[in-house]
C-alpha cells in the first residue's frame, strides 16, 4: 500500500493546471423541476456554483440530490427550468420562442459532457480495461489527444493519485478505493471545467474513505470546481465554501459550513443534522 | 475414482467410434446379410485419403459456415440495437424481422430466397467475382450464404441483445459523462464487454452453422461436405459407411471449433474473475486428454 502522505499532490499539475471556466458562474440552475412519473423529485431547485467553488449537497435519501447534480450533465432530463454550465443550456435549446424545452442534438451534448467530469458512486471503471486505458480512452477517443501524449498525461495522473504501480492491472484487481481514485484520475483526464462526485466514498470499506475523501480535498485545495453529493460531513466542513441542504425535491438551506452545521435555520437541517452527527 | 469415470472422456469417445466399423462387422456377419459393407471404400479411404471433391466440400463447408456466420453476428449486433433503438419504426422493423425468419422453416428460406427471387426476376443471382478472394460465387452458394445470415442474424440479435443488457447501466453512463457519443460508448465500451457475454452462445451457433450448411443440398448446386457424401453414397450403394465417414468430417469441424471457441474465451476474459480461474484451469488439450479433472465440461458440450 501506498503511504497516504504519498497520496495526491498538484494533480492539476498533472492535466497542464486548473483547467479554465469560461464564466465566473459555473453552474448555474434556475428554477429546475423533474418528475419520475408521477413523482415530483426536484422542485424549483435554484443554485449557482462559482468557478473554483467547492459546493457540497447534503440530505436524506431520496431528496434528490443525486438526481439533481445527474441533471447537470444531463444523464437525466428536466421538465422545466435551466441549467447551465459555462454559459451554456445543458442537454436543451429554446424552442418555440423560448417557452419550450427542445432536448438538444446528442452529439452536442457529448461535446457539453466533456467539460463536466463524474465520479459515480459505484465507480463504473471500464472493467475489460488496465487502469491506464480507462484514464487515456476518453483524452484519445473523445478530445483526439495523440496516444504518447495522453500516455504521459495518464501516468502523470496514476502518479499523483498514488497509483503508480498500478497502471496495468485491471479494476477487479484494485481495491474500491484503488479503483475510485482511478474513476477520478480518469474524469480529470478529460481537463473538465467542473466536477461531480456523486456519493463517491458511499460504496467504499470504511477504511478505504480516507484515501479518496484525501484526493478530492487536494483537487479543492488547487482550485476545481466541485459539486459533491456526500455524507461525509467532515470533508463538507473542512472543504466546502457551501453547504447546500435538500429534502424532497427542495433546497432548504445554504450557507458556508459553519452556517450549516453550527446554526442551521430551518427545522429540516436541524432534524437531518441530528441525526447524523 | 469416481471423478475419473464422471468426466467425458473425448479421446475415448472418438476410439470408440473408430472402432465401430469392426463391431458392426460382428454383430451383422453371422446372418446372411444381403448387404457386404465396404469400409475401406466408403469409410476408410474418404477418411484417409479423401479426393478432391470432398476436399472441396469441406472447404465450401468451412468457407459458407464462417461467411454466413459473420454475417449473422453484423445483422445481430444491428438487430439488437434495432430492437434496443428509441424510435418505434426501427423497434418494429426489428422485430418484424426476427418474427419471420425464427418463426418459419430455414429450408422454407433458404427456397424463398433463391428460387422465389431467381424466378421473379427480383434478384437473379448473376454469378459473382469477388476480387479480394480471386474466386467466383456462383448463384446457388450466393444464395445459400444469404438465406443463411438473415436466418443467423435473427438468432444472434437476441444473443447480442441479451449481452448489451447483461451490462451494467453504469458503463454507458460512465462513457457518456466523459463526452461519449452513444455510438462510441456502444462500440467502445459496452460491446466489447457484451463480447464475452455473447461469445460461448455464439460459439454454439458456430457449432450449428457448420453443421446446418448440409440444408444447402436442397439448391442442388452446392458442392459441400453432405453434397459430396450424399453423391458418393447414392453411387456406390454404400450409405452407411458413407455417411459414418462424413458424420466423422463434421465431427473433426465442430471439434476443432471447440478447440478455438476455448482459446477466444480465455482471451476476452481478461479482467475478470472468470479469466484468472479459466487460465488456472489449464488448457484445452489437458481438458480433451483428462489429464486433470475434466469435471462436468466435456468436449464441445453444446
Amino acid at each position: 500500500m501506498t503511504a497516504p502522505n504519498a497520496l495526491s499532490t498538484d494533480l492539476l499539475g498533472a492535466i497542464g493546471g486548473v483547467p479554465r471556466p469560461e464564466s465566473d458562474v459555473v453552474v448555474d440552475a434556475r428554477d429546475v423541476n423533474k418528475w419520475f412519473g408521477r413523482l415530483h423529485v426536484l422542485k424549483d431547485v435554484c443554485l449557482q456554483v462559482k468557478r473554483q467553488e467547492t459546493v457540497v449537497v447534503i440530505g436524506p435519501s431520496g431528496s434528490g440530490k443525486t438526481t439533481f447534480i445527474r441533471c447537470v450533465n444531463h444523464l437525466e432530463k428536466i421538465q422545466s427550468g435551466r441549467i447551465f454550465v459555462n454559459g451554456h443550456l445543458i442537454g436543451y435549446r429554446e424552442g418555440g420562442g423560448g417557452t419550450k424545452l427542445v432536448e438538444d442534438k446528442e452529439k452536442n451534448i457529448a461535446r457539453q459532457r466533456q467539460e463536466i467530469g463524474m465520479v459515480f458512486q459505484r465507480f463504473n471503471l471500464f472493467p475489460h480495461m488496465t487502469a491506464l486505458e480507462n484514464i487515456i480512452e476518453a483524452p484519445i477517443h473523445v478530445r483526439g489527444m495523440g496516444h504518447d501524449e495522453a500516455m504521459v498525461m495518464g501516468r502523470a495522473l496514476l502518479e499523483r493519485v498514488g497509483l503508480a504501480a498500478k497502471e496495468n492491472v485491471y479494476p477487479n484487481q484494485l481495491s474500491g478505493g484503488q479503483q475510485q481514485r482511478i474513476a477520478i484520475a480518469r474524469a480529470l483526464a478529460m481537463k473538465p471545467a467542473l466536477m461531480l462526485f456523486d456519493e463517491p466514498t458511499s460504496a467504499l470499506d470504511p477504511e478505504m474513505i480516507g484515501e479518496v475523501l484525501e484526493v478530492m480535498k487536494e483537487l479543492a485545495r488547487e482550485g476545481m470546481t466541485m459539486i459533491v453529493v456526500s455524507h461525509e460531513m467532515g470533508f463538507a466542513r473542512e472543504v466546502a465554501n457551501r453547504v447546500v441542504m435538500m429534502d424532497d425535491g427542495v433546497v432548504v438551506e445554504e450557507g458556508t459550513p459553519d452556517q450549516v452545521f453550527s446554526s442551521p435555520t430551518q427545522d429540516r437541517t436541524k432534524a437531518f443534522l441530528s441525526k447524523i452527527l | 475414482m469416481g471423478r475419473h469415470i464422471r468426466g467425458i472422456r473425448p479421446a475415448l469417445l472418438a476410439g470408440c467410434l473408430l472402432l465401430l466399423p469392426l463391431i458392426l462387422e460382428g454383430c451383422t456377419a453371422r446372418r446372411t446379410a444381403p448387404y457386404t459393407y465396404d469400409w475401406n471404400q466408403g469409410f476408410w479411404t474418404p477418411l484417409f485419403h479423401p479426393d478432391n471433391l470432398i476436399l472441396f466440400g469441406l472447404w465450401l463447408t468451412v468457407f459458407i459456415a464462417v461467411v454466413s456466420q459473420f454475417f449473422g453476428v453484423v445483422l445481430g449486433v444491428f438487430g439488437a440495437l434495432g430492437k434496443m433503438a428509441k424510435a418505434w419504426p426501427i423497434r418494429l422493423i426489428a422485430n418484424v424481422y426476427i418474427w419471420f425468419f425464427r418463426g418459419t422453416p430455414l429450408l422454407v428460406q433458404i427456397m424463398l430466397v433463391y428460387y422465389g427471387l431467381l424466378v421473379t426476376k427480383i434478384y437473379p443471382w448473376p454469378d459473382l467475382y469477388i476480387p479480394i478472394l480471386g474466386f467466383t460465387i456462383v448463384s446457388e452458394i450466393q444464395a445459400g450464404i444469404v438465406a443463411l445470415s438473415v436466418n443467423e442474424g435473427a438468432y444472434m440479435t437476441e444473443i447480442v441483445r441479451a449481452g448489451i443488457l447483461s451490462i451494467d447501466p453504469g458503463q454507458m453512463e460512465a462513457a457518456k459523462s466523459l463526452g461519449m457519443t452513444y455510438g462510441q460508448a456502444m462500440r467502445r465500451i459496452v460491446l466489447p464487454q457484451a463480447a464475452r457475454v455473447i461469445v460461448p452462445p455464439l460459439g454454439n451457433e458456430f457449432n450449428n452453422m457448420l453443421k446446418t450448411t448440409s440444408l444447402l443440398v436442397i439448391l442442388g448446386g452446392v458442392p459441400e461436405l453432405y453434397f459430396t457424401f450424399s453423391n458418393k453414397a447414392t453411387q456406390n450403394f454404400h450409405p452407411f459407411e458413407f455417411f459414418l465417414a462424413c458424420a466423422v468430417w463434421y465431427l473433426l469441424l465442430t471439434t476443432i471449433w471447440s478447440i478455438i471457441q476455448g482459446r477466444i474465451e480465455r482471451r476476452l476474459a481478461k479482467g475478470t474473475a472468470a479469466g484468472a480461474a479459466a487460465a488456472e484451469r489449464g488448457g484445452f488439450r489437458e481438458r480433451l486428454l483428462g489429464l486433470r479433472g475434466a469435471g462436468s465440461s466435456g468436449l464441445g458440450g453444446h
